[in-house]
């Protein structure tokens, strides 16, 4: 199923919408909430939390990480 | 002999009969005058400041009309636009859209207050303030028409509260709350009392000392002479105010401040802090934006609550936070968005980073980077590598992006209702929504629309959508024009 959901990389400075299938990883995810960026390119690794702080196993898919319509997931660049 | 003004003018103005063939609950509904309900004894003592009468009235705008007219003569159309800074002409023209009709809406509000506020002076006042806003109206859309042949995309005067560009949903979404859609008491609170003697001292007084230094003395005569009526019926939220407290409505009163104060606030840095600090020339600048918010702003309107023994409202830590980079942040938003806005928004140059920097001793840390990459990127590939592509995540209170306060510090949120899940860009817009959610639950956001399909998610198509024409009439960046990617047609295969 496609999700929509808002990302927030740490480097950046505004909210986006990914819009994605759910069967993707956590790790997918974060790559294509960087490549909106405007460092895309700079590398390093990315922990992804969901709106309670929650770190997302990046193996686990969207689906089951528990995110689904409108949520929102944080991304740290390291 | 003429009897002294004050010796008439409540004879004249406290005529509040006694309905015979209706209850006063009637004349005057519930509904539509406002809540809490007062008997009419509670609005006996209604006063305001200025006690104008109609003849001091019209004989006064007489003048400041003809004061800003002559100005306008005096300069001649041919001479419109000497002298004048590149980036000032996009302060006027974001002005312009984004004031010009608002202060037509005012008209209505002032006139609803004129029907149905309780008591026959504040009714005299709001019939002088709803003439006022519709002269707010006239001027901008006179010497908007005057600069149409410089500059087509000043018909965005008139036009952009018909359209659905983003930024003037925005500022509709806040006026229908403010005003359009409130009671005469809210009203009284929201624009009166919170937003015109709150904050549009800022917009219009600022904007006059800056205009000033900026050489373009009609806007400067404009806006100095619309602030003059602004303070005069501005005053009509204090005694309303004052009726409320003394009435048991002290709650009331506080929730409806720290709602408008909040929402303001969001406005303000859209509108005034970017456009402050990112179009108008250094050279101009008298202040900071955030210098201009703390005396012009904070610290009256604190003055106006001791007055009233009424609190700060509950986020005023988090508020003076974003003073700090609110509006650097939104202005990024605007910068990489600028296609899909009427004017033409600046990367900032060299001496505007040390101004800002000078202002704001964090900016260089927090921003400088990200405009150094937006920079980088034009001169590797132009224009098109600064642009942003996908959709922001909007707020569904304010409807702007959620962006606030800073990169690595966001403040978004989310909340659950009714099978549908909301985004806000901070807990205050969320605490908003929650009180009201049936004035706001089934509002869609732009991004909400090309979401379900309402609106289209193809660039080209949802400009025209919003009533752009590109690339004509959307936004450039200020000192580089046009890329000429952006004229050139698609290669056909």
């Amino acid at each position: 199923m496609r999700l929509y959901l808002f990302g927030f990389a740490s480097d950046d400075f505004l909210g986006r919408v990914v819009v994605t299938p759910d069967g993707r990883t956590v790790a997918q995810l974060a790559d294509q909430l960087v490549a909106w960026g405007l460092a895309p390119e700079r590398g390093g690794s990315l922990t992804v939390r969901n709106e309670a702080g929650d770190i997302l196993d990046p193996a686990a898919t969207i689906a089951d990480s528990g995110l689904g319509n409108g949520d929102i997931f944080k991304v740290e660049r390291g | 002999m003429v009897l002294p003004r004050d010796e008439w003018l409540d004879l004249a103005r406290k005529v509040d009969w006694t309905p015979r063939y209706v209850d006063e609950r009637e004349l005057f509904p519930e509904e539509i005058s406002g809540r809490p309900w007062l008997p009419r004894e509670a609005w006996r003592d209604w006063n305001e400041a200025y006690r104008t009468t109609y003849r001091e009235y019209v004989a006064n705008q007489r003048e400041k009309d003809a004061a800003v007219l002559g100005v306008r003569a005096a300069l001649s159309k041919p001479r419109l636009f000497d002298d004048l800074d590149p980036g000032w002409v996009q302060l006027v023209k974001f002005h312009n859209g984004a004031v010009a009709l608002a202060e037509y809406a005012g008209a209505v509000a002032e006139l609803r207050m004129a029907r149905f506020g309780r008591d026959s002076a504040w009714r005299t006042m709001a019939t002088l303030g709803a003439l006022d806003e519709i002269r707010h109206t006239q001027i901008p859309l006179l010497i908007g028409h005057d600069l149409l042949a410089y500059d087509g995309n000043f018909d965005w005067t008139h036009k952009a509260f018909h359209t659905n560009e983003w930024v003037i949903l925005a500022a509709r979404h806040l006026f229908d709350d403010m005003f359009l859609a409130a009671d005469a008491i809210d009203l009284a609170i929201q624009l009166n009392f919170v937003f015109e003697t709150g904050f549009t001292s800022l917009q219009f007084m600022a904007m006059a000392a800056m205009a000033d230094r900026a050489h373009h003395h009609l806007f400067e005569k404009t806006v100095a002479s619309i602030q003059t009526d602004e303070a005069r019926h501005s005053q009509i939220g204090h005694p309303v105010m004052r009726a409320l407290i003394e009435n048991g409505s002290r709650e009331r009163a506080q929730y409806l401040i720290d709602k408008m104060w909040w929402r303001c606030w969001r406005l303000f840095l859209a509108l005034s802090g970017t456009a402050m600090e990112y179009l108008a020339p250094v050279s101009a600048r008298t202040r900071s934006f955030k210098e201009f918010m703390t005396e012009w702003v904070t610290e009256q309107f604190v003055k106006n609550l001791a007055e009233f023994d009424l609190e700060k409202p509950w986020f005023w830590d988090l508020f003076m936070e974003e003073l700090d980079y609110a509006h650097h942040s939104l202005q990024l938003g605007l910068y990489t968005y600028r296609t899909t806005l009427w004017f033409d928004v600046a990367m900032p140059d060299r001496a505007e980073r040390d101004w800002l920097n000078e202002k704001y001793p964090q900016w260089n840390e927090t921003y400088g980077a990200l405009w150094e990459e937006l920079e980088r990127r034009w001169e590797a590939g132009g224009e098109a590598g600064t642009l942003s592509y996908g959709l922001p995540a909007l707020c569904n209170l304010c409807q702007l992006p959620a962006l606030f306060i800073r990169p690595g510090r966001n403040t978004a949120c989310t909340l659950e209702m009714g099978g549908r899940r909301y985004l806000f860009c901070s807990e205050p817009c969320r605490w908003i929504f929650q009180q009201e959610t049936s004035r706001f639950a089934e509002h869609q956001s732009v991004v909400d629309r090309i979401v379900a399909g309402d609106a289209p998610g193809k660039l080209i198509d949802l400009h025209r959508w919003m009533g752009l024409q590109a690339p004509v009439e959307t936004g450039k960046d200020l000192r580089r024009g046009l890329d000429p990617w952006r004229l050139d047609p698609i290669p056909k295969r």
